[in-house]
């Protein structure tokens, strides 16, 4: 194995010598500088392998012939490999995506450069700490240099605010090492440690100087101004440098000084980390320049890994699986990010869309974000969860809070950036840099990501139990991307129906669970018929949709909560991608992903509680929390962002409305039955029937009431097709969390009822509206009218679906009514109940309003030649409308096997529901749907056949001949009554829908960009006053800790 | 009294010229004031790890007339802070030349010494 | 007002700090451990009689390494900054008096040797290769602004920087291949102890590293003072 000395040696003398190379050939100094920053980074990955191979001890490097404490020496243990072979690997790549720049720039730059890498590997591997001041001195000043890349006169200022605050924390250490020298007489950190002279008066002063240096380096907020105007005017292959490189060797000098400090160090570490995290996450959502942003993200991910060194002793043997996950994630992204601000060119975030040029470049910015907002697969995900998990198993909940804000803060900057990437319009003089040599760098980048994402599941407690099948096959389809449309939906369909046929024995039993695996897998193959629809190559669907799917099975299949969990995030991810496909998605999604990225935490910190230091992370743990009231709330909250329960719902209208037409039935249908799942799993762990009377059950009780009306009522005013459909959803939400919260055996059955009729019918209703709003290109209703002509396979499946939404006989939507006014008297929540048949009352208004407005009334002079819906979207709604049909007619094949298993001991065995053959009955009373559809579908059948006979002999009229009042209408808009359609109940109850939770969340928003944006200001730009802050920070800490 | 004794002495007056170097910084203006005081802090450090070395009584660590290779561990003073200091004082001229360097292109751009005018890049 | 009194304050906090030093400080009456070795045993194993070059070339090359590269470092980005103005060698504004360029004439030799003399005598005499070089610095800046004799030749300077650095890198590796570690001096024999050739690798190295720093702190103030004259 090479010495690493030889590392130096190289680097060194090439310096040295590209000297000689100022005025001719700069071209073969740059390519002689690339060459050799090669062979550093494989001497560090040469000794990683080894280290990883079989456990070897660290490799000492001695100097001058003699040894420590005498003369200085070097280490290259694993973690010295790891963290070099990453610096060398950035600097090897990092100065390839600045290869043209430094042609313009000249041999000087390169030289800076080399001696950057050099100086960082040493700061790595020194075990002296004079020695240590003077290479970190050395990486300061050549970052220094290298800021004047560009050269303007914001690059100098900033600069020479840097130099200014580096020098003067460069002093502090230095004097801090004086004073360590004196009393404990050596500078070898090996030896200052096994003398131990830590008693001596005047020496925590010393450690105190040392520490709050090295601290300082690391840009703490809000002592870090100096750092983010150099993040936003340096080059942007420099700030990745800064970000990723100079950040590994800083934090590692952290650690390695650790042992010096006391034990009360550990605290205060800790608390800066955080503090810095949160904090720089807060100023960065106010801020709209890219690179600044990127600065702030940069301080604040950094910031984190700090936190996480103060929390060693809390993590024990976890310390290094937790920040290899963050780490990794940190310095892939943050290099990615920043070298594609460069390719950009542009300041402000929103001319990021440019990236749609190259989609490539856009998949890298999404990984990226993803990456480090910590959603699976990436390695940050799994970090952050056992970082939890750790922290929970010693009752640190405030500082699992504190980052759980910090990250949600993040996510709020990271994902209205991305947004804007998706989604605002290109403008046509920008450009976009896809030099090679800017192209292999990112590359390369996201393609480690998903390596370290494999090495971070393989080593995290419980990784090994993820079923990354799925995962996969989402990769898969990535790759097949190039293929038409087509032929991946067919890839897509037969994958999951494949699935569905392995999953299925291992569900046979659990029949809860396999309804919802129907749902999710039934309802996915269907809801992808329609998009055969498709013409083109639907490029970036496939892989999100699916991936969607996946998070949905996963959720049913986990039986860990870290498979819960996962599951969860990934079902997240694929749905943010679908819905903000939709054309005017873009702040829909954004909403979407902030309730869900919130309701994921909280489900997070439930988890986190409840399992609290207790053993394996089974998802039988919820039943043992120490914190029932806590966690179950905060489970209870998380999961009702995703069934938008009122208060939780804004997002909820626009996105569905938003969203492209086989896509809305995807996720008003099949998407919120996750939530309601995650309900059961909870309503379960908290004891099932045992848990009946908990105060938590009856306020979810009134929450689902109140959910009912709110949605329904809402949905009665909308003339948009779309969100009426969607508001209606947050009503159907709400009686099915309503049905779920009484904890009896009727009660699950009814909201059992309710998730595979709500399943089916919106399901169907989505797809139908879909294909007409498809076809008739607007999605207000008073536009249409009189398309039972032209769409009349359209009308029928949506006559079905409102007959089962409003609950009438013979359709199934009446048994889930049955099974709700048993369930109801028998409980006893008289009010709560009726306010849902209220609310049931009001959905016969817009479902009326829903036919009658677009399939009845007066046909329009535009659509009178719109044709029929596709094929594709007609069949997937008859193969529901005979699942419905099915159901109706024989319940009991559904309901039956359910019952049984409610029955059991651990769920709810009294009061069942009692089956004879196929009739039910309760002690209230009895129901059979089969003779119900008898006897209704002969009466329909008789009345239908008499009609069609009657109708022969009718006269037939155009459509205008209709006078009344001695009027005779000339256009259609005028006798088509649906505009305003309920204007009598609006001012009768209208008052009911006022946006009240809108402008709650709205002055959340608000509120919190004014603070940032107030905050920020303490950044005024004056390199002095940044000193002045670097001083109080020094003299704040050291007054907390003596 | 022992604190006139010289170590003492060095001592005080590297930590108050340590002082005078902070305030220097955070309190001037010009640019030029800032870097002069810079230059100041630097010597200040440089006088407390040479006080940091010494010892009472002993000479310079150099084989000699005065000392001889046997009994130079009772007579000199420490060697290593000298060593440090020597390391510290060429830091200390890098540093100040790249400031000077600084300061001319900022000014050659704003026409401007003031530190506080230099405040494009904010919040 | 307020900013003063908040600056005073900043210094009244710093002052508190640096006086928990100062009250711990007590002198010292012997050497620690590390010294008393050096004191022992360098002599004996450097073979120079400097024992403060003992640790910087020696014990603690490698310090010294990294300090020749921040020297090498900042005359790179000096340059580099200031490369983007015109290079024109300044104009002496009046005509220099005699009594300069007599003087120079004099004392020009005179002070290169005696720069010379310092670095090479490093581990005999206090001074050593940084000193030296300084000397050597100075002359070339009287050489500069007399303006006397033949012009500086700045490839000179490249060359002698470039080399003396790869030199010293080199002679670093040879203590690897050769002796007992990374710039380990015994790869020359150790001589007689307190002559001019003793002490192994440590005058070459001090040698290499005058020239260095001459070359380097010339550069820079070459450099700088191309930058005189620049109306803008």
């Amino acid at each position: 194995m090479v010495n690493p000395v030889y590392i130096i040696a190289v680097l060194l003398s090439v310096s040295f010598l590209l000297g000689l190379f100022r005025k001719p050939g700069s071209d073969f100094a740059r390519l002689a500088a690339l060459i050799t920053l090669a062979f550093p980074a494989i001497v560090s990955v040469s000794w990683l392998l080894q280290f990883l191979g079989e456990p070897t001890s660290p490799f000492i490097i001695y100097t001058a012939g003699s040894v420590p404490p005498f003369s200085i020496n070097l280490k290259m243990g694993i973690e010295e490999a790891f963290l070099t072979s990453a610096v060398n690997i950035l600097g090897f790549f990092g100065f390839l995506y600045l290869y043209r720049t430094f042609k313009e720039s000249g041999v000087s730059a390169v030289v800076l450069f080399l001696v950057l890498v050099m100086g960082l590997n040493v700061v790595i591997m020194t075990r002296d700490i004079f020695n240590l001041f003077v290479f970190l001195e050395i990486t300061s000043i050549a970052l220094i240099g290298l800021i004047f890349l560009k050269k303007d006169i914001n690059a100098v200022s900033a600069g020479f605010k840097y130099l200014i605050a580096v020098s003067v924390i460069s002093t502090i250490l230095l004097l801090g090492i004086g004073f360590i020298y004196y009393f404990a007489g050596t500078l070898n950190i090996d030896d200052f440690v096994s003398k131990n002279s830590g008693a001596v008066k005047g020496m925590s002063t010393a450690v105190f100087l040392v520490i709050i240096a090295v601290l300082l380096e690391l840009k703490p907020f809000p002592a870090n101004g100096w750092g983010l105007d150099v993040y936003q005017s340096a080059h942007p292959g420099i700030s990745a440098m800064i970000s990723a490189g100079m950040a590994t060797a800083s934090l590692f000098v952290l650690y390695k000084i650790l042992p010096f400090g006391a034990v009360y160090w550990m605290q205060i570490i800790a608390a800066v980390g955080v503090i810095t995290f949160v904090g720089s996450n807060m100023l960065g959502i106010a801020q709209k320049n890219a690179n600044r942003l990127l600065g702030y993200s940069s301080i604040g991910q950094i910031g984190l890994m700090v936190g996480i060194i103060g929390f060693s002793p809390m993590l024990g043997k976890h310390l290094w699986m937790v920040f290899f996950g963050l780490f990794i994630s940190h310095f892939l992204a943050k290099a990615g990010l920043f070298w594609l601000s460069g390719m950009i060119g542009k300041e402000n975030i929103k001319s990021w869309s440019v990236l749609r040029k190259q989609p490539l470049l856009l998949i890298a910015f999404g990984v990226f974000a993803f990456a480090l907002i910590g959603f699976p697969p990436f390695p940050s995900f799994f970090g952050k969860w056992q970082l939890v998990m750790d922290l929970a198993a010693h009752g640190q909940f405030g500082w699992i809070v504190a980052i759980l804000l910090g990250s949600m803060l993040e996510g709020v900057y990271l994902f209205r950036w991305l947004g804007y990437a998706i989604k605002l319009d290109v403008e046509a003089d920008q450009k976009l840099d896809l030099g090679i040599e800017k192209l292999i760098p990112v590359g390369v980048f996201a393609l480690m990501l998903f390596g370290a994402s494999h090495f971070a599941i393989e080593n995290v407690p419980g990784g090994l139990t993820l079923n990354l099948i799925p995962v996969y096959f989402i990769l898969l389809l990535f790759v097949l991307d190039f293929l038409p449309a087509k032929i991946k939906n067919s890839i897509a369909i037969l994958g999951m129906a494949y699935y569905a046929w392995l999953l299925y024995p291992s569900l046979q039993d659990d029949t809860l669970r396999l309804v919802f695996a129907g749902i999710f897998l039934v309802g996915g193959v269907l809801t992808l018929f329609a998009g055969y629809s498709v013409k083109g190559k639907r490029a970036g669907f496939y892989p999100f949709a699916i991936m969607m799917y996946a998070g949905l099975i996963g959720l049913v299949e986990a039986k860990n909560l870290l498979q819960f969990f996962f599951a969860w995030e990934l079902m997240t991810l694929g749905s943010y991608v679908l819905i903000i496909r939709g054309k005017k998605s873009l702040v829909h999604a954004y909403n979407y992903m902030l309730f869900s990225l919130g309701g994921a935490y909280l489900i997070f910190l439930g988890m986190a509680l409840s399992v609290a230091g207790q053993h394996g992370l089974s998802l039988s743990l919820l039943n043992t929390t120490h914190f029932p009231g806590w966690a179950y709330t905060l489970l209870a909250i998380g999961f009702l962002t995703k069934t938008a329960a009122l208060g939780l719902h804004i997002w909820l209208p626009g996105a569905h409305a938003e969203a492209e037409s086989d896509v809305s039935p995807m996720v008003s249908g099949i998407l919120l039955k996750g939530g309601a799942f995650g309900l059961i799993v909870l309503f379960l762990a908290m004891g099932a029937e045992k848990a009946g009377g908990h105060p938590l059950l009856y306020a979810l009780g009134w929450l689902g009431a109140i959910t009912a009306v709110g949605g329904n009522l809402m949905a009665v005013f909308q003339e948009d097709a779309k969100r009426l459909l969607a508001y209606s959803s947050v009503g159907n939400l709400g009686y099915i969390l309503f049905a779920f919260a009484f904890m009896t055996n009727v009660g699950w059955l009814t909201g059992l009822t309710y998730s595979i009729n709500h399943f089916l019918f919106k399901t169907l209703l989505f797809l139908a509206i879909g294909g007409v709003v498809m076809r008739v290109k607007t999605h207000n209703m008073y536009e249409m009218g009189g398309l039972i002509k032209r769409m009349p396979w359209s009308f029928i499946a949506v006559l079905i679906g409102i007959i089962t939404l409003a609950g009438i006989p013979p359709l199934s939507g009446y048994a889930g009514k049955w099974l709700f006014y048993n369930a109801v008297i028998t409980k006893g929540w008289y009010f709560q109940g009726a306010m849902v048949f209220f609310s049931g009352t009001i959905a016969f208004l817009y479902c009326f309003k829903l036919i009658y407005s677009i399939f009845l009334g007066q046909e329009k002079d535009k659509f009178r030649k719109v044709k029929e819906v596709p094929v594709w979207y007609i069949l997937p709604q008859f193969i529901l409308i005979i699942g419905i049909m099915v159901f109706s007619a024989r319940p009991d094949l559904v309901l039956k096997p359910i019952g049984a298993l409610l029955s059991q001991a651990g769920y709810f065995p009294t009061d069942p529901l009692t089956w004879e053959n196929v009739t039910a009955s309760t002690n209230l009373g009895y129901w059979s749907g089969y003779k119900i559809m008898l006897v209704i579908g002969v009466m329909f059948v008789t009345l239908l056949t008499w009609l069609l006979v009657m109708s022969r002999k009718a006269q037939k009229v155009k459509q205008f001949n209709i006078v009344y009042s001695g009027e005779r209408p000339f256009t259609p808009e005028t006798t088509h009554f649906s505009h305003n359609m309920f204007a009598p109940y609006y001012k009768a109850l209208g008052f009911l829908t006022i946006p009240v939770v809108t402008s709650f969340w709205e002055g959340v928003n608000s509120t919190a960009h004014a603070f940032a944006d107030s905050f920020r200001k303490i950044y005024s730009g004056n390199g002095q006053t940044y000193i002045a802050h670097i001083l109080a920070y020094i003299i704040i800490v050291y007054l907390i800790i003596f | 009294m022992k604190y006139f004794n010289i170590e003492y002495i060095s001592m005080a007056t590297g930590l108050f010229l340590f002082l005078v170097g902070l305030w220097g910084i955070i309190s001037q203006k010009n640019i030029i004031k800032i870097i002069i005081s810079f230059s100041v802090l630097d010597t200040s450090i440089h006088l407390i790890l040479v006080s940091i070395g010494y010892i009472r009584n002993k000479t310079a660590p150099i084989i000699d007339g005065v000392v001889s290779k046997t009994d130079a561990a009772t007579k000199i003073v420490d060697p290593l802070p000298q060593a440090l200091v020597l390391t510290a004082i060429v830091i200390g001229v890098g540093v100040t030349a790249l400031m000077l360097t600084y300061a001319l292109r900022m000014y050659s751009e704003n026409k401007t010494l003031e530190i506080n005018k230099y405040k494009s890049l904010k919040w | 007002m307020i900013r003063n009194s908040i600056l005073i304050l900043l210094i009244a906090g710093m002052a508190w700090i640096l006086f928990q030093e100062f009250s711990a400080y007590h002198g010292a009456d012997k050497l620690n451990s590390i010294s008393e070795y050096y004191a022992k045993n360098a002599p004996t194993e450097t073979g120079a009689a400097n024992l403060v070059t003992a640790i910087v070339v020696t014990y603690r090359g490698f310090d010294t390494l990294g300090e020749v590269t921040i020297l090498f470092l900042t005359a790179a980005i000096i340059g580099f900054m200031i490369s983007t103005g015109k290079k024109t060698d300044r104009k002496p504004e009046q005509s220099n008096s005699e009594l300069l360029e007599t003087a120079s004439n004099v004392l020009l030799p005179i002070l290169i040797l005696v720069g010379v003399y310092i670095f090479i005598n490093g581990h005999l005499t206090p001074g050593g290769g940084f000193l030296g070089g300084a000397v050597l610095a100075s002359a070339i800046i009287l050489w500069l602004m007399s303006a006397t004799g033949p012009k500086i030749s700045h490839a000179l300077l490249e060359v002698t920087e470039a080399f003396s650095g790869f030199g010293f890198v080199i002679l670093g590796v040879l203590g690897i291949v050769l002796a007992g570690g990374f710039l380990d001096n015994k790869i020359l024999h150790l001589g007689t102890f307190g002559t001019l050739l003793s002490a192994g690798a440590i005058p070459v190295i001090y040698s290499l590293i005058g020239l260095k720093v001459g070359a380097e702190l010339s550069k820079i103030i070459i450099v700088l003072n191309q930058t005189q004259g620049e109306e803008k």
